[in-house]
């Protein structure tokens, strides 16, 4: 029996006042593959997923996640989910270590502790752990923020621009991550501006412009040349 | 055309050039330009009302003893009023860091800004400050109350240049302090210090010889020859004081703006080793979790530790050492709850600045974010009332039953005033704030100043409310008066929670307080 998509976006629209950031996006991605999300600047990328991670209700269109829609249980999208939004992230004054007992605690994990010492040291921020992230560079941030998207193992991981300013230790604690990720079965969605990081981390790709879903093809397909071209 | 890399010399002409574009900048930035000229209207209107409606009043005429009495006290006390300016200023521009900032630390860090121009538009900001706001406000209304009949209006020229000349001289010391407190055991330095004075000012107080060292300060010269036909030689003096001290005042902001700034440095690679989750006693872990997560990030934040230890043992060491009556006690929990809200709870959101995007992911119940939000907003404005109404009890021991209820009933009709009005403001008019500087603000200056306006105003006439009621027999009236003003900021405080459960609502103040 054929599994349903984890996550299906139907005609979706994003409106903020007279801006509209999305405008009829559709997509679908599998569990246990990866999907990038390619685009320019201002193509709607980060504004789809804040509606996949359940902080933006969208304006018009379906969006169901894991099975929960994001207009009307964006608390239970929120459970299933694990999100690294694209600036930022992080609670200035918190450590990490108190980000990761929060995320925790409000999931009901019991025995996370383990998990998340090994996740920190494998990001290097082991050393950091109780410092407060405030004066952290921005790779870590950017490291910790992706973390924080892992440390529930959820069946549906977003990470939106997770290798900006970060270091390639970093970038192969990421890769990990979303290898992790697919092989238990969960769907990972990619957003980035590096066509040759996505292509080695997802299957999959979907190229936005402005606002539209314009291509969805496998990764390997994305040769530069065609890239290139879905940009102008 | 002088080029951009050429050599500047950062004289006064380039930085107060500089000076007006930062000003014309954040000018344009305001988002609502009509209410601001109002706003502004109406504080030159309630500066003219200060200054001018108390002179109507003939206390002579009236036959009262007791009237006489007091303002023949405010008469004899003007001078040190005057000196109560001064140790605002100075509070002021020492709890935030050598002054509010035009740009943000970030914001300016792209821009050749020398301390100059630093240093001027902290002088321009100090009068966007509650506390700097009703000071001057009362010394204008007891200058008009005390001066005799023809020479109201020197007198109050002369209190508008000893405004400025303090603002200046506190300026001044604030870079000075700041400075200090930038160098190797600075923090300690400065802290020991205002501690000596703190206990110097109380021994004095204690022997009795406070109020004889005040009254032979030149300030009672100034306050009485404000009220003589000399008043144009003391503007003469004081605004040179005034000029001086700004010109000095850069030597300072130089030094300390060009120190690393230690204490904020030290606080953003603070360590907090783990602590188990909380078990609380009622209500559930989670919100626990929550709470001691948005108490830390004020408390581990340095303009906000400082700015609420300082309204914590101000306004109630004045009460201690002045010797307020309960009357005059019965204004200040409103003003510290309000100083205390302008310290964030303005803008209640920004405590999570960019991680608010984060903490919106997490899957909890948005009503329990904001009761949690709510609570510590409430926490602060409590703790730092509180510590004001109980240095006033104990300089004026336990007040009669009427006067009694009435201090409590005020006290907490202004808190939960306060806390609905700043947590409408926090859902309605979000902004992107970085609070990691004491110099930052939690709001753009005009919509500061609004705020301190309109929550001064608000808290002073329902602290006057329940001061002409406590003068009456009834001791059941001030509670059962209370009862009309907590259901209105109740209504209000639930209609502000309704719009954040509104998810359209919450992810227009997410995305604006993330700046994403």
């Amino acid at each position: 029996m054929t599994q349903p998509p984890a996550v299906v976006v139907r005609d979706l629209h994003v409106r903020f006042g007279d801006v509209e950031a999305v405008s009829g996006v559709d997509l679908t991605a599998d569990s246990g593959r990866a999907t990038a999300l390619l685009g320019r600047n201002g193509a709607g990328k980060s504004t789809t997923m804040k509606v996949l991670a359940g902080v933006v209700p969208p304006t018009s269109g379906a969006v169901t996640v894991a099975g929960r829609d994001a207009a009307t249980d964006a608390l239970g999208v929120k459970r299933v989910v694990g999100y690294c939004p694209d600036v930022g992230g992080l609670v200035p004054r918190a450590t990490p270590w108190e980000h990761l007992q929060l995320s925790a605690r409000l999931r009901r994990m019991d025995a996370w502790e383990e998990r998340g010492r090994d996740l920190l040291e494998r990001f290097e921020l082991g050393d950091v752990a109780h410092r407060v992230v405030g004066g952290f560079s921005h790779g870590m941030s950017r490291r910790l923020s992706v973390v924080l998207a892992a440390l529930h193992e959820p069946s549906v991981l977003l990470l939106d621009e997770p290798f900006d300013g970060v270091d390639p230790l970093g970038v192969e604690a990421t890769l990990e991550v979303v290898a992790d990720a697919r092989a238990r079965g969960a769907c990972v969605l990619l957003s980035t501006h590096l066509r040759d990081l996505a292509l080695e981390a997802c299957g999959d790709a979907v190229v936005l412009r402005g606002g539209n879903r314009v291509a969805a093809m496998e990764a390997t397909d994305l040769t530069g040349e065609t890239y290139r071209a879905l940009l102008d | 055309m002088r080029s951009s890399t050429e050599p500047r010399h950062d004289g006064w002409t380039d930085a107060a050039h500089d000076t007006a574009h930062l000003v014309g900048f954040r000018a344009r930035t305001v988002r609502r330009p009509g209410a601001a000229a109002f706003g502004a209207l109406v504080a030159i209107g309630l500066t003219l009302v200060f200054a001018l409606a108390p002179a109507a009043f003939d206390t002579g005429a009236l036959d009262q003893p007791a009237l006489t009495r007091a303002t023949a006290s405010l008469r004899d006390n003007l001078g040190a009023a005057f000196i109560g300016v001064l140790l605002l200023a100075v509070s002021s521009s020492m709890s935030s860091g050598g002054g509010r900032e035009l740009l943000s630390r970030s914001e300016a860090a792209i821009h050749p800004l020398s301390p100059v121009t630093e240093h001027l538009g902290a002088l321009l900001l100090a009068p966007l400050n509650l506390a700097w706001l009703v000071q001057t406000w009362a010394l204008l209304a007891v200058t008009a109350l005390v001066a005799p009949t023809g020479r109201l209006l020197g007198a109050q020229v002369v209190v508008l240049a000893w405004v400025l000349a303090a603002t200046a001289l506190g300026q001044a010391i604030g870079w000075v302090a700041e400075g200090v407190r930038r160098t190797p055991h600075g923090v300690v330095t400065v802290r020991v210090a205002a501690g000596v004075v703190v206990v110097a000012l109380a021994g004095l107080h204690l022997a009795g010889a406070l109020g004889s060292i005040v009254r032979s300060l030149p300030t009672t010269w100034v306050a009485e020859t404000a009220q003589t036909s000399s008043w144009p030689l003391v503007v003469v003096v004081l605004l040179g004081v005034f000029g001086a001290a700004v010109a000095l005042g850069v030597r300072p902001a130089a030094w300390a703006l060009g120190l690393p700034p230690r204490e904020e440095l030290r606080v953003q690679s603070g360590v907090h080793e783990a602590r188990h989750a909380p078990e609380p006693r009622w209500g559930s872990p989670e919100r626990a979790l929550l709470r001691r997560l948005d108490r830390g990030s004020v408390w581990r934040s340095v303009g906000m530790r400082r700015g609420l230890v300082v309204l914590g043992l101000g306004p109630g060491l004045v009460a201690l050492v002045a010797g307020l009556q309960w009357s005059s006690v019965m204004l200040l929990p409103g003003l510290t709850a309000s100083g205390a809200a302008l310290l964030f709870g303005v803008n209640a959101w920004c405590l999570d600045g960019k991680g608010m995007v984060w903490r919106e992911t997490l899957p909890v119940a948005a009503g329990d974010v904001f009761d949690v939000r709510a609570l510590v907003v409430l926490e602060c404005m409590a703790a730092v009332s509180a510590a004001t109404v109980v240095m006033a009890l104990l300089r004026n021991g336990p007040p009669p039953l009427v006067v009694g209820v009435s201090v409590a009933a005020c006290w907490l009709v202004v808190l939960v005033q306060v806390l609905a009005i700043v947590m409408s403001w926090s859902v309605r008019s979000p902004y992107s704030a970085d609070l990691s500087s004491p110099r930052a603000t939690p709001a753009p200056h005009a919509a500061m100043a609004g705020y301190a306006g309109k929550l001064s105003l608000v808290t002073t006439l329902t602290g006057m409310v329940f001061t002409t009621v406590s003068t009456g027999p009834w001791a059941w009236l001030p509670a059962v008066l209370a009862l009309p003003f907590l259901a209105w900021s109740g209504w209000r405080l639930v209609r502000a929670r309704r719009r954040w459960l509104a998810p359209e609502e919450r992810a227009r103040v997410v995305l604006t307080v993330a700046a994403v």
